[in-house]
């Protein structure tokens, strides 16, 4: 007995691969959130008069940096619960 | 921290300028634009308070110790991840919130920041196209 492959179950699969390779988009943003926000602290100890114009660069860098990982996120929820690949066959 | 708080206000007065644009465009572009209002509105409210935690978050970190920091603004920033995985989750399985005005909602801080930060400042140009030679070497 054989079983055959559909073509909805091969693009089901292919994106369920495709949403999760997208959701390593959302680790960068994370580590370097973490990495900016280590080095902000060592610079705060070092001139602690400085740590309002730390703190407000650091903010805008990573609301900026934290916005990639949403693209990555979008993709991997669309293709899960919104596939658009589906209607096409 | 009061540079911090002014930013942080200038930031969110953008961001209900920009969606009042938005929505005022959206009413006369859209046949039916309610759910894109939804969605944008949604999104924007959730992009803006995780804004807000954000800078929680690094004002509390920078207080901590290197390696503790790091892992705080790390775990903080899963969970601001987690909470926008709802929202889009939300918004993609609800009919009557629309995904597209959500992830614009979502997205519009960061064109706030570039433009009113990098983009407006013509400084950001002028060290993009200057070379390294050409700094002073210091000495």
């Amino acid at each position: 007995m054989e079983t055959l492959i559909t073509g909805k179950a091969l693009v089901l699969a292919a994106s369920a691969i495709g949403a999760g390779l997208a959701m390593i988009a959302g680790i960068g943003p994370g580590i370097g959130q973490g990495f900016a926000a280590g080095k902000g602290a060592e610079a705060v100890g070092r001139q602690p008069e400085s740590q309002g114009d730390i703190v407000r660069t650091m903010l805008l860098g990573a609301a900026v940096a934290e916005t990639t990982g949403i693209y990555g996120l979008v993709i991997a929820l669309i293709l899960l619960f919104a596939n658009p690949l589906v209607g096409m066959l | 921290m009061n540079a911090l708080k002014q930013t942080q206000k200038r930031i969110m007065t953008w961001l209900l300028i920009v969606d009042a644009i938005i929505i005022g465009v959206s009413f006369i572009a859209i046949k039916e634009p309610r759910p894109f209002v939804l969605g944008l509105v949604f999104g924007s409210a959730i992009s803006g308070l995780n804004f807000m935690e954000l800078s929680n978050t690094l004002s509390r970190a920078v207080q901590m110790q290197s390696d503790k920091a790091q892992s705080f603004t790390v775990i903080k920033y899963f969970i601001r991840y987690i909470v926008t995985a709802v929202v889009l989750y939300v918004s993609i399985v609800a009919p009557y919130i629309n995904v597209l005005g959500t992830i614009l909602g979502l997205v519009i801080i960061k064109i706030i920041i570039l433009i009113g930060n990098f983009l407006g400042d013509k400084r950001f140009f002028r060290n993009i196209l200057r070379r390294k030679e050409d700094e002073s070497s210091g000495q």
